[in-house]
């Protein structure tokens, strides 16, 4: 089998791990506002978590060039909020304010992914074992990020499975770009800490601008505070032991 | 020349940051009401400087397990402090409240507050003096902001601006006392490091969640806030990128 389709089924394999993120909301009811608002805590604490673990990434490759793809990444969902702002939006069977919500989660979720399908395609590089660790640890990384998508989307009306597609979907990255990354893997190394640094500047200004004035507004602070603290811990955590 | 003590450097160090919280009490005394947007905007870059420094904290410390422990410690006393004391639902930043006890409330969350501000320059220093003295700095920028606020809502009480100015730097005090405690705690008992660690990071993210950012989206809106916050948490990332 061609190395690049080796490449690519691996990318593939964690695209597909995302999905299970989803899996957890099968055993929840229809949600109150109350329940929305500490769904979106999750969601926060999780992206800031991974936030945390990004940008320790990033810096490694280099500092400036992370901090400058962040704040591209932040003018991006910034832009992305505004243009939405002008069109009557609707993602399925949600309008309005839900599905520009919707959308942007999504969007930040597949920004997020470009990179890590770098990183997988790169990986490649120092041999099929490392391949294979670093496979595992982004597929085992992206199920929590399901998590999070799952539970802004769920709360909307969306159906489990359709959550889990959305979630497979901002993944589809990994495997798009592992391709290109592996056979260019020179090429695209001077490139990782930036898209890194997007692809944390655009989830640390989502988590601000949206998941957590949302959360607040629908549920006491003290206990959104709990639940965005504990989940970004867990996450931070998460990640150390990958 | 013998060289200076390290605790000694870690006294000076959290002592200016107390100290220059003063500056944040001048736009109060040269305005009859400071604009809500103002508090908003000082809360939030307040906020993000505190996660920018939480996140430094996680990357210095290797012990993942004991630094989660450590944070879940954190968060679950900030969460019981605010029960315990009853300001879990309480507008922290009201300027209308005229009842003592509001104002008492306020000044003993602050000061609980900076507390844990103390706790995470200590720890810093243990791990590298500069890194230390980076927190130190930090803070001390995110001081002046807090400071602000804090002097609005004193103001807003009928305190008179001397005392309002010595309260500000008071409430600080903490701060000083916990950086120089921990310090020497930890240096005596390494193992503390990444629970104490873990506490101050912990603390860090529960405050700025609940006492600033939940305030500060009511005060200036969420894009500001957002852009504000992020912007802030992101240079403290940076820079403590590239001092290593």
């Amino acid at each position: 089998m061609p190395a690049w389709l080796i490449v690519g089924f691996y990318g593939l394999l964690t695209a597909l791990a995302t999905g299970l993120g989803a899996l957890p909301f099968l055993f929840v009811g229809k949600l109150s506002g109350r329940a929305v608002a500490y769904a979106n805590a999750v969601a926060a604490g999780l992206m800031l978590g991974a936030c945390f673990g990004l940008i320790r990434e990033g810096t490694a490759y280099g500092g400036w060039q992370t901090m400058v793809g962040a704040v591209v990444g932040l003018v991006f969902i910034l832009a992305t909020e505004r243009w939405l702002d002008r069109f009557d939006v609707s993602f399925g069977d949600v309008a309005g304010a839900g599905a520009k919500k919707m959308m942007l989660i999504v969007v930040v979720m597949t920004v997020h992914s470009v990179s890590e399908g770098v990183a997988v395609g790169a990986s490649f590089g120092g041999g099929m074992t490392l391949a294979a660790v670093i496979t595992i640890a982004i597929a085992v990384h992206n199920i929590p990020e399901g998590v999070a998508i799952t539970a802004v989307l769920r709360p909307e009306g969306v159906s489990v499975p359709l959550c889990a597609w959305w979630s497979v979907f901002s993944s589809l990255p990994q495997p798009l770009l592992a391709v290109p990354a592996f056979l260019f893997v020179e090429a695209v190394q001077p490139g990782l800490p930036y898209s890194i640094g997007f692809a944390a500047g655009a989830m640390v200004f989502m988590v601000f601008m949206e998941l957590l004035p949302g959360a607040f507004e629908e549920a006491p602070r003290a206990g959104i505070g709990l639940v965005t603290s504990v989940t970004l811990i867990a996450m931070v955590l998460f990640q150390r032991f990958l | 020349m013998t060289p200076t003590p390290p605790i000694l450097t870690v006294l000076f160090y959290s002592a200016a940051a107390a100290g220059l919280s003063v500056a944040g009490v001048l736009p109060v005394l040269r305005r009859d009401r400071l604009p809500l947007r103002w508090m908003g905007w000082a809360n939030a870059l307040a906020g993000g400087v505190m996660i920018g420094a939480a996140y430094a904290l996680t990357v210095h410390v290797d012990e993942a397990l004991e630094l989660g422990a450590g944070a879940l410690l954190g968060i679950l006393f900030i969460h019981w402090s605010h029960m315990g004391i009853g300001t879990e639902e309480l507008d922290l930043n009201s300027v209308e409240q005229m009842e003592p006890a509001y104002g008492y409330r306020v000044m003993l969350m602050t000061v609980l507050h900076s507390g844990w501000e103390g706790v995470a320059i200590g720890t810093a220093a243990v791990v590298d003096l500069s890194f230390g003295i980076f927190l130190a700095l930090a803070l001390a920028v995110h001081n002046v902001p807090e400071a602000t606020v804090l002097a609005a809502v004193l103001r807003g009480q009928g305190v008179r601006g001397r005392s309002v100015a010595a309260l500000t730097v008071a409430v600080n005090v903490p701060q000083v006392l916990l950086a120089v405690s921990v310090y020497g705690v930890v240096s005596a008992a390494p193992a503390t490091l990444p629970w104490v660690a873990g506490f101050a990071v912990g603390a860090l993210i529960d405050l700025v969640l609940v006492e600033l950012l939940a305030q500060s989206y009511r005060q200036a809106g969420k894009i500001s806030i957002a852009v504000v916050a992020a912007v802030s948490m992101g240079i403290v990332v940076l820079v403590e990128g590239l001092l290593g």
